[in-house]
C-alpha cells in the first residue's frame, strides 16, 4: 500500500511538472509500439454504450473502421439510468459483450466477477498511456494493481454557483468554506434572491449522489482517508470527523430552509434545468454540464455560471472516470480478437498519430473533462473550455480531486444503504452521528461477508 | 315534483362526479400533449403554463424530420446537443403494436377455448392444470428475468419481434383464461344445453352459442392482453438490443433519461405513444359497452 | 357429458366420442406450452438458485447453504421496514383501485350523456406503460416547474411550491395517487363486463318491488359481481405487491426508502448487491406471500364458483 502511495505521489509529480512545462504543442510522441499484433483476420465485435453522443460514437466508429478494414465494430446502447443493471443481467445470463463501456464505481465488481479483465497485461500500449492519465482516473480504472480501462471521459464534482443572483446579495467573491456558504445563503433569501439558494441533485436513485456527497467530505479534510482507512475500515463514523461536519452542516441548511427540501427527490437533469431558471445560486454538479449552463441561450443567466473550488480547507473534491473495457470474451476468442480490441483502445482512448484524438474531440465538441493531463495544454480544448469555464480553475480542481474511497466489490450494496441514511440524517429523522454509526456497521457487515 | 327535483340532484351530481373523474384520469394527458406544442425555455418557467402561450409545432417535426427546433438553435460554439434517439419513437411505437396485437389474437384464441373446456367441461387433470396456469404468475419477474434471457438465447430469438410476443402471451394468457372461465361459470348453461341436445358438439357450443353471450367478456381480456403487451417494460428492455425490436416503453424510457432529450420532446413521444391504443378503444368502444341483457332470459 | 344421439348409427357416435373426450385436451393445449415453456425451466431454476450460494463477485464459489439466503433475507436491514410500506401501499392502493372501478363502472352503466367522453377517456392511463406514467406524474407533482404545484399556487392555496416527493408521507401519497390513477381504468372495465352480465330483470324486479338504489346495490349488484370483484382484487393486490417500474421512476424508493417497497429490493439484491440466491429468494417469499393472500381473499369472498 505504501509502495503503491509512493508511486502515485511520483505520478502526480511527474504529472504536475509536465503541465508546468506545459508547450502549445501535443506532449512528444511515438508510433505504436513495433511488439503490438496485427490483425490478420476480419474481426467483428459489439461494442455496448450508454445513450450519450451517439452520433458522435458512430462517427468515431465509421472513422476507426475505414483506418482498420479488417475490424467492423456493433454499436449498442442502453440508457445511462439501466446501463449497469442491464449489463449485469446480461453477464450473468452468459451473454458479455466484447467491448463496453466502464465506470469506476462498478469496476470492483466487474473485475472481481471476473467480467472484465486487465487493460495492460493484453495491450502494451496501455502503460505508456497510464503515464500521463491524471491520479484519480487512474486509480478509478485499476483494481489488484492492474489497469483495466482507457478513459474517454472523466470529471471532477465541482461546486458552481451564479454569479449574477451572488452579485445581487451583494457579494463579489465565491464562498471558500462550508460556513461562507452558509452566510451568503442566508443572505441570499433574506434579500428575497431565492427561496432555497443552494440546491443538490439527492434523488434516491440519482447515480451522481454518493460523488456530492463525498465531494464535500473530501474538502473538509487535508489528505486522503476522509472515509476509510488503507485496510478499507470506515474512520468517518466520530463526532468531528469530516463526514460529522458535513452532515451537521447539511441538517442545519435543512432546517434554515437555505437547502431546497426538493432536493431529496432531485435527479441532475432537473438540477440543470433550475439553475439555469435561475431558481437557485448554488449547487454541486459533475463539470461537463457547464457547458450546458452557459451555453448561449439556454437559459436567462447562461454565461454567468462559474466554478468554484469546493469549499473546505483543502479544497478538495472527488474525481471519477469512465473508460473503455475489454471482457473475458475478447480473450476466450484469439490472439486477432485480443489485436483488434487494443487497436481499438489506441483509437477511442489512447493516441492516434500523437493526439487524443476522440478523447479531444468529446471535449471540444461536448466540453467533456478528460483523465488524459496533456490536453489542458492544448490550444483547441483551452479556446472551447475557456467558452464556459474557468480554465484554470478547472485544471486546479482536477489536481485536488481524489478517486472515492471504498472502491471494493461490495460498494454498490453499500451505496444503497448509505443513501438512505445520508436522507434520514438531513430530514432528522436520526442525528448525524446514528447515521454514520449505521453506515459504518453496514460496511462492516459487508466487509465481513466477503 | 320531488321525484323530479330528486332526480335532478341526481343528475347534477353525477355529472360533476364524471367531471371530477374526467379532470382526475385526462388532465395529466392535456397537459403533457400541451408540453409538446411548447418550446423548451417555456416548458421551465416558474409558474408553467397550461395553455402554452406561444405554441409551436417544432417539436413534432423534429421527431419526424431531424429539423432541429428553433429553441435549440445555438449561436457560437458548441454544437447543438439534441440526440437522435427521440426519433426513433415512431419505428418503436410500431413495434409495440405489431407485438400486442398478435398477442392480443393469441390470447383470444388460445385463452376462450381453454376457459370453456375449464368451465363447462369434466376431465381428467382439469383442476392441477387449471392451478398450474394460474400459479405461473405468482414468481416475481425479476426472479426469472435471467432465465428468461437464456432460453430467448437459445431459440436464437433476441432481439426479434418472436420472442416478445411469446414471453408476453405467456404473461398474459393465464389471467385471460382465470378470467374467462369466471365469466363463462356465471352465464346460464341452458343455451348451451339446449345447443348440445340439438347435435353440436362442444366446439361448435362454443363457437355459435358460448362466445356471442361473452363478448363484453372477450373484449375486457383481449383489451388487457393488449394493453399489457404494449406496455409492457422489463422484458422488452431486457431481450431487444436494437429498434428493430425494441418498443415504445424502452424508447422512451431511455430518452427520459438522456440529458440531451428535452421536456418537449419527451412529450412528443409521449403523446405519440398514445394514438394507437386511443384508436384501438374507440374502435372496441362500441363492444365495450353493449350491454348483453337483451340477450340473457329467464325462462 | 351428454349423450348425443344421431340418426347415423354407433360410427358416428364413436367418432364424436372420441372428440367429445379430446377435446378439452385439445383446448387447452395450444395455451398450455406456451405456458410451459416459460415456466417449468426458469422457477426450477430460479427455486434451485435459492438454495446456493451465488453471489456474482465471487464466481467461483456456489456452495450449497440450504435456507440460508432465506434467512439472509429476513434479517437484512430492509425486511420488516419495506414489508410495512408495501402492506401500507397494497392497501390503500388495492382499496382505491376497487372504489375507483367500482364507482367508474357503475357510472359507464348508465345512461348519462356525459359519459360518453369518459368512455374514451377511461382507457388513457391505461393505454401508456407503467414507467411514462412515472415519468408523467413525477413532472406534474415537481417541486419546481410542476403544473400542480403551479395550478396550486396560481389558486392561491399554498403560499410556496411543495416538495411533494421528498417528504416521506407526501412521496407515498403522490406514488398511491399515481397507482391509482394507472391501475382504476382496468379494474373498472372488468366490473363494467361484470356489470353488464347482471340481467336487466333483476332491476326492473326490485324497482317494482320498491327497492332503492342503495339496497339494490348491496343486495343484487354486489353479490353477483362477487367472483368478477374478486378476479380484480387479486389481480390489483398482486399488481401492488409486485409494482416496480412506477416506484422506480417516480421516487427510486426515496426519500429515505420511504416508498422502497418489497419487490424494490428483489431487485436490488440481484442488480445491485449482485446477490442472485438472495434475491431469488426474496422473490420466493414474495410469490409465497402473494398466494396466501389470494387463498386468504378466496376464503373470504367465498364464493362457489369451483370449476370442480
Amino acid at each position: 500500500m505504501k509502495k503503491l502511495f509512493a508511486l502515485l505521489s511520483l505520478l502526480v509529480l511527474a504529472s504536475m511538472l509536465l503541465a508546468a512545462c506545459g508547450s502549445p504543442a501535443p506532449v512528444a510522441t511515438e508510433a505504436p509500439a513495433a511488439t503490438e499484433a496485427a490483425v490478420t483476420e476480419p474481426v467483428t465485435m459489439d461494442f455496448v454504450v450508454w445513450s450519450y453522443g451517439i452520433e458522435t460514437i458512430t462517427d468515431n466508429i465509421k472513422n476507426f473502421q475505414e483506418l482498420n478494414p479488417n475490424i467492423t465494430i456493433n454499436l449498442k446502447d442502453y440508457s445511462w439510468l439501466d446501463y449497469h443493471d442491464t449489463m449485469v443481467g446480461a453477464f450473468a445470463a452468459n451473454n458479455s459483450p466484447y467491448l463496453l463501456y466502464g465506470s469506476d464505481h462498478w469496476l470492483n465488481e466487474w473485475a472481481a466477477a471476473g467480467w472484465l479483465v486487465p487493460l495492460d497485461k493484453y495491450c502494451p500500449n496501455v502503460k505508456e498511456y497510464s503515464k500521463e492519465v491524471a491520479p484519480y482516473a487512474l486509480q478509478g480504472m485499476t483494481y489488484n494493481g492492474e489497469v483495466y480501462g482507457v478513459s474517454y471521459y472523466a470529471d471532477t464534482m465541482d461546486f458552481v454557483y451564479n454569479d449574477t443572483l451572488l452579485q445581487k446579495a451583494g457579494f463579489t467573491t465565491a464562498p471558500a468554506t462550508l460556513d461562507d456558504v452558509y452566510t451568503q445563503a442566508k443572505e441570499l433569501k433574506a434579500k428575497g434572491v431565492n427561496e432555497y439558494p443552494i440546491i443538490m441533485a439527492w434523488s434516491q436513485k440519482e447515480g451522481a449522489f454518493p460523488e456530492a456527497w463525498t465531494s464535500l467530505v473530501f474538502a473538509q479534510q487535508e489528505g486522503g482517508n476522509a472515509l476509510f482507512d488503507a485496510e478499507l475500515n470506515p474512520v468517518f463514523n466520530k463526532e468531528g470527523s469530516a463526514a460529522f461536519d458535513v452532515m451537521e452542516w447539511l441538517r442545519k441548511v435543512y432546517t434554515e430552509g437555505l437547502l431546497d427540501p426538493a432536493s431529496l427527490s432531485m435527479a441532475e437533469i432537473d438540477q440543470v434545468k433550475s439553475m439555469q431558471a435561475g431558481a437557485h445560486t448554488f449547487t454541486i454538479v459533475p463539470q461537463y454540464n457547464m457547458a450546458e449552463l452557459n451555453k448561449p441561450g439556454s437559459g436567462d443567466f447562461a454565461g454567468n455560471f462559474k466554478i468554484a473550488l469546493m469549499p473546505g480547507s483543502s479544497q478538495s473534491t472527488v474525481g471519477y472516470v469512465r473508460f473503455y473495457a475489454m471482457t473475458q470474451k475478447v480473450v476466450d476468442a484469439g490472439p486477432d480478437y485480443i489485436a483488434a480490441a487494443c487497436k481499438f483502445m489506441d483509437y477511442f482512448g489512447g493516441k492516434t498519430n500523437g493526439d487524443y484524438t476522440v478523447v479531444k474531440r468529446w471535449a471540444v465538441e461536448n466540453g467533456l473533462g478528460f483523465a488524459q493531463l496533456p490536453l489542458f495544454d492544448d490550444a483547441g480544448v483551452i479556446e472551447a473550455f475557456g467558452k464556459w469555464g474557468d480554465v484554470p480553475t478547472i485544471k486546479q480542481q482536477a489536481t485536488l480531486a481524489r478517486a472515492k474511497e471504498g472502491l471494493a466489490p461490495w460498494y454498490g450494496s453499500w451505496d444503497v444503504f448509505a443513501r438512505s441514511e445520508i436522507h434520514k440524517g438531513i430530514l432528522g429523522e436520526q442525528s448525524s452521528l446514528d447515521t454514520l454509526n449505521n453506515m459504518a456497521d453496514q460496511w462492516n457487515e459487508l466487509k465481513a461477508a466477503q | 315534483m320531488r321525484i323530479k327535483s330528486r332526480a335532478l340532484i341526481k343528475s347534477i351530481f353525477l355529472n360533476l362526479l364524471v367531471a371530477i373523474l374526467i379532470v382526475y384520469i385526462a388532465g395529466p394527458f392535456i397537459w403533457v400533449i400541451s408540453a409538446s406544442f411548447q418550446g423548451e425555455n417555456e416548458l421551465l418557467k416558474k409558474p408553467p403554463s397550461f395553455i402554452p402561450k406561444s405554441p409551436t409545432t417544432d417539436n413534432y417535426r423534429y421527431v419526424f424530420t431531424g429539423q432541429v427546433p428553433t429553441s435549440y438553435e445555438v449561436k457560437g460554439q458548441l454544437r447543438s446537443r439534441i440526440s437522435q434517439e427521440a426519433r426513433l419513437i415512431a419505428p418503436a411505437l410500431k413495434n409495440s403494436f405489431i407485438i400486442a396485437i398478435f398477442v392480443l389474437l393469441i390470447n383470444l384464441l388460445f385463452a376462450t377455448p381453454a376457459a370453456y373446456a375449464f368451465a363447462r367441461l369434466r376431465w381428467k387433470f382439469k383442476v392441477g392444470i387449471y392451478n398450474f396456469i394460474l400459479g405461473s404468475r405468482l414468481m416475481p419477474a425479476m426472479a426469472i428475468a435471467i432465465p428468461y434471457y437464456v432460453i430467448i438465447q437459445s431459440l436464437k430469438l433476441m432481439n426479434t419481434h418472436l420472442s416478445l410476443i411469446l414471453v408476453h402471451s405467456a404473461l398474459t394468457i393465464p389471467f385471460s383464461i382465470w378470467f374467462l372461465t369466471l365469466y363463462i361459470l356465471n352465464i346460464p348453461r341452458d343455451m348451451e344445453e339446449a345447443g348440445l341436445v340439438d347435435g353440436c358438439n362442444y366446439f361448435q357450443v362454443l363457437q355459435q352459442i358460448v362466445i356471442p353471450m361473452i363478448l363484453p367478456g372477450l373484449v375486457a381480456a383481449s383489451a388487457f392482453a393488449f394493453m399489457t403487451s404494449y406496455n409492457e417494460f422489463l422484458f422488452a428492455r431486457f431481450l431487444t438490443t436494437s429498434i428493430t425490436s425494441q418498443t415504445g416503453p424502452v424508447i422512451i424510457s431511455s430518452i427520459s433519461g438522456n440529458p440531451d432529450v428535452s421536456y418537449s420532446l419527451i412529450s412528443v413521444c409521449i403523446t405519440l405513444g398514445m394514438i394507437p391504443p386511443v384508436i384501438l378503444a374507440i374502435t372496441m368502444r362500441k363492444w365495450l359497452t353493449e350491454g348483453l341483457s337483451s340477450t340473457i332470459t329467464f325462462r | 357429458m351428454s349423450i348425443i344421439r344421431t340418426a347415423n348409427g354407433s360410427l358416428h357416435r364413436n367418432v364424436s366420442r372420441v372428440f367429445e373426450r379430446f377435446y378439452p385436451y385439445a383446448s387447452v393445449l395450444p395455451a398450455l406450452l406456451v405456458i410451459v415453456l416459460f415456466t417449468i425451466y426458469p422457477v426450477v431454476y430460479a427455486v434451485r438458485i435459492s438454495f446456493y450460494q451465488y453471489i456474482l463477485t465471487k464466481p467461483n464459489s456456489h456452495p450449497f447453504v440450504g435456507l440460508n439466503n432465506f434467512q439472509d433475507v429476513i434479517t437484512s436491514y430492509y425486511f420488516k421496514n419495506s414489508l410495512i410500506n408495501t402492506g401500507i401501499y397494497t392497501i390503500a392502493s388495492v382499496t382505491g383501485v376497487m372504489i375507483f372501478g367500482l364507482i367508474v363502472a357503475m357510472l359507464l352503466n348508465t345512461k348519462i350523456r356525459s359519459v360518453n367522453a369518459l368512455k374514451i377517456i377511461i382507457l388513457l392511463p391505461w393505454a401508456i406503460p407503467a414507467v411514462v406514467a412515472g415519468l408523467m406524474w413525477k413532472w406534474i407533482v415537481n417541486s419546481d416547474f410542476g403544473i400542480l404545484n403551479g395550478i396550486l399556487y396560481s389558486l392561491g392555496a399554498i403560499e410556496s411550491y411543495i416538495p411533494f416527493l421528498a417528504d416521506p408521507v407526501l412521496a407515498k401519497v403522490s406514488l398511491i395517487m399515481a397507482h391509482i390513477w394507472k391501475e382504476g381504468p382496468l379494474a373498472a372495465i372488468f366490473i363494467l363486463a361484470g356489470l353488464q352480465l347482471i340481467p336487466n330483470e333483476f332491476y326492473e324486479a326490485a324497482k317494482i318491488d320498491g327497492g332503492s338504489g342503495l339496497l339494490v346495490f348491496r343486495y343484487i349488484t354486489l353479490p353477483l359481481l362477487r367472483p368478477i370483484l374478486l378476479v380484480v382484487v387479486v389481480y390489483e393486490t398482486m399488481t401492488a405487491i409486485l409494482t416496480f417500474d412506477l416506484v422506480y421512476v417516480l421516487t427510486g424508493g426515496g426519500p429515505a426508502d420511504s416508498t422502497s417497497l418489497i419487490s424494490w429490493f428483489a431487485y436490488a439484491e440481484i442488480y445491485k448487491f449482485l446477490n442472485l440466491g438472495a434475491g431469488i429468494a426474496l422473490s420466493i417469499i414474495i410469490a409465497l406471500i402473494t398466494l396466501i393472500l389470494i387463498i386468504l381473499y378466496m376464503r373470504a369472498l367465498k364464493t362457489e364458483d369451483t370449476i370442480s
